[in-house]
């Protein structure tokens, strides 16, 4: 299908002037060419480029969010630098994390964890959430290096550890040294959560002896007698992992 | 792979704290004399709804709860669990202040005090060690969020459906549940309650080998372009929106009534499936029950130009959104009710028993309290749910991407089809992680 190109300079032009309450049924054309576009090189580089150019200065945060949510669909790495400039925006870091989260490539990934450093707060835990969305490996060392700071933002980063799930991310959130040792902290159970999904992770992998190791990590911390809902609940979680586990330990006993 | 082992060998199959048998009140009875009796008995004050009578259980014997969400069908839900002679409802939560304060009044009520704790933040209320189990009824945005903070805290969940909003989100749910060892159920009340004039032949036998299903049902969910409104002062809008993209508030981008035409939650894409997922976890959710298809999830999804789709699973059967049977092969068996009509080769096959709920009553509810007390797995555990929401979520990128998508559930990705595989999650807004 052959878009006008005069149908989407109509539809854009009323996308750079658009905020909430005002009819969208003109973008009909936009919404149309996203979903043509995959199919199409030259209709999905025309649309980028259009897509990227409603997120300078100018329009609003709601035309900004709609390129966002389009740019999620079809984006690719040129429009990345793009969406990247909008991280420290706490007004629109999200929706530029809506479409980095989703364009493949290590442009995407390279611009978040870039991010990091130039925020603070609520959007750098953004970025961390993003990251770890990503399963994005590279991040390991500044995932690792966030463990120790601000609480919320550890709380983070041992969660994305968590979606890596891999040894290196367990090896990580094992040796870290917390600024909050208490075991009720919100860091301390942070780590212990994302190690049991470490832990699950390398049972499914066929790591059973890593798995093992953690499973009996975390039981030992929470102990014989847990008072509270949550140790119970996580010496659970050890319990069920130490009984997948004990077929191969006992064979090779 | 863990293994599914449905018994919490760390809690008792009673609710009382501590060892098997050993209630408040048992302890209470064995403190006969000496110094632990004087150390019990004065000043401690035993009040008669917590020691028990003939229609209620002791405290100690009771399950705990408190609710998340307590608008429209969480105030129901509320109702439902606060009428249980063996529940203790201790807490609402709630980021309107009318519905927080309903749902205390009624709690209140009921337990003769004015105790019923009132949060707005939902993190408070599952920090309470003293809680066993909440419900959640929240708009869909919440739902996998809360589910996993609960298990978490050791929680077990009775969860509002539709039980996901995205396909990534039934994985992490079931892998939190199994983990902690949570009793986790989905909250349609309607796939078992409202379709048996075709589960109950399906289940016997008499329809034969299902071969399609076919199911009538509404739209998916649309942006929300609605216009800013002043922000009233009894809604904690920020929190509302949680994880959903920031949008200025509009009494109808969050009302939640049950329509999916435009004025409430359910009608938008940030919140709610639309009713694909809404009425999807009834209407699907019964076709896939009736057909036996609750263990399983489909492997593609057929786009139709007439824009609907025909889902179909590992075992053959196709499952048909909005797409009417047409006529039936000679010999077939047909069998139709409310949204649903499913067709069998005709040749009667061994009756299988129908699944009920645990409870003996029919009642979801005593379905989900029966199951925290063996910690046995509900009628509509959160894998079954999951399984069946995923047909939802198909169709939905189906139509919203206009053509056809394989799906494989061990790798939970669409097959070699990374634009579709964007659209399984979506990010959440800071700080919310998922």
């Amino acid at each position: 299908m052959a878009f006008d190109s005069a149908l989407l300079d109509a539809a854009f032009t009323a996308l750079k002037a658009f905020d909430w309450g005002a009819d969208a049924a003109a973008f009909k054309p936009i919404d149309e060419a996203t979903i043509a576009a995959p199919g199409d090189a030259a209709l999905r580089g025309d649309l980028e480029k259009r897509l990227t150019a409603v997120l300078g200065a100018g329009p609003s945060r709601a035309a900004k969010e709609y390129a966002c949510r389009k740019l999620s669909m079809i984006g690719t790495a040129g429009a990345v630098p793009a969406l990247a400039a909008l991280l420290p925006d706490k007004d629109h870091s999200h929706m530029a994390r809506f479409a980095l989260e989703r364009i493949g490539g290590p442009e995407a990934a390279d611009a978040l964890r870039r991010g990091l450093d130039g925020v603070a707060g609520d959007l750098r835990i953004g970025m961390i959430s993003s990251l770890g969305a990503r399963r994005d490996a590279a991040s390991l060392p500044a995932l690792t290096k966030l463990l120790a700071g601000d609480e919320k933002v550890a709380v983070a980063a041992a969660e994305a550890l968590g979606m890596l799930a891999t040894a290196e991310a367990d090896a990580a959130l094992a040796a870290a040294k917390l600024t909050d040792t208490k075991p009720s902290g919100a860091v301390a159970a942070a780590v212990v959560d994302a190690r049991l999904a470490c832990a699950d992770a390398a049972l499914a992998a066929g790591r059973r002896a890593d798995a093992r190791k953690i499973y009996e990590s975390v039981g030992a911390a929470v102990g014989d007698a847990p008072k509270t809902h949550r140790d119970r609940a996580v010496r659970i979680a050890a319990r069920r992992g130490l009984f997948a586990t004990a077929d191969e330990t006992v064979a090779s006993s | 792979m863990v293994p599914s082992v449905s018994d919490d060998h760390d809690r008792p199959a009673t609710p009382s704290r501590g060892a098997v048998g050993a209630t408040r009140r048992g302890f209470l009875k064995a403190a006969g004399g000496g110094a632990a009796a004087t150390a019990v008995a004065a000043p401690y004050v035993i009040t008669s709804t917590a020691l028990g009578n003939a229609t209620t259980p002791p405290a100690s014997d009771r399950i705990v709860m408190g609710g998340i969400g307590i608008g429209n069908m969480g105030g129901g839900d509320q109702g439902a669990f606060l009428s249980r002679p063996d529940v203790q409802y201790v807490a609402v939560c709630d980021v309107r202040q009318k519905w927080r304060e309903q749902g205390k009044d009624k709690a209140d009520a009921k337990n003769g005090n004015k105790d019923c704790a009132a949060y707005v933040d939902f993190r408070e209320l599952l920090a309470r060690d003293d809680i066993d189990a909440v419900h959640i009824a929240t708009p869909d945005h919440w739902h996998a969020i809360m589910t996993i903070a609960a298990c978490r805290s050791g929680k077990d969940v009775y969860l509002q459906k539709p039980e996901t909003l995205t396909l990534r989100e039934g994985p992490l749910m079931v892998a939190a549940a199994r983990r902690y060892g949570r009793v986790v159920s989905g909250g349609s009340q309607r796939v078992l309650g409202d379709y048996r004039p075709i589960v109950d032949p399906c289940w016997a036998g008499e329809v034969g080998t299902i071969r399609s299903v076919h199911v009538a049902l509404g739209a998916p969910s649309q942006p929300c372009y609605l216009p800013a409104q002043p922000t009233p002062p009894d809604i904690d809008w920020d929190l509302w929106l949680g994880p959903a993209p920031w949008e200025p508030y509009n009494s109808g981008r969050c009302d939640g009534n049950f329509g999916t035409g435009g004025n409430s939650w359910r009608s938008y894409v940030d919140y709610s499936g639309g009713s694909l997922t809404d009425w999807g976890a009834h209407h699907l959710g019964g076709a896939i029950f009736a057909a036996d298809l609750r263990e399983l999830q489909p492997v593609k999804a057929t786009f139709h130009p007439e824009k609907n789709v025909t889902l179909t699973y590992p075992n053959g059967v196709e499952l048909h959104y909005n797409r009417p049977p047409g006529d039936v092969p000679a010999g077939h068996a047909k069998v139709s009710h409310s949204a649903i009509t499913i067709i069998g080769d005709g040749r009667p096959r061994e009756a299988k028993p129908v699944p009920e709920y645990r409870d003996g009553e029919g009642n979801i509810y005593g379905d989900f309290i029966a199951c925290v007390k063996t910690r046995g797995r509900p009628f509509r555990d959160i894998e079954l749910a999951a399984n069946s929401m995923t047909a939802p979520h198909l169709i939905g990128i189906s139509l919203r991407l206009e053509r056809s998508l394989q799906w494989d559930r061990a790798a939970q990705q669409f097959v070699n089809d990374a634009e579709a595989n964007r659209l399984c999650d979506r990010a959440r807004r800071e700080p919310w992680i998922l």
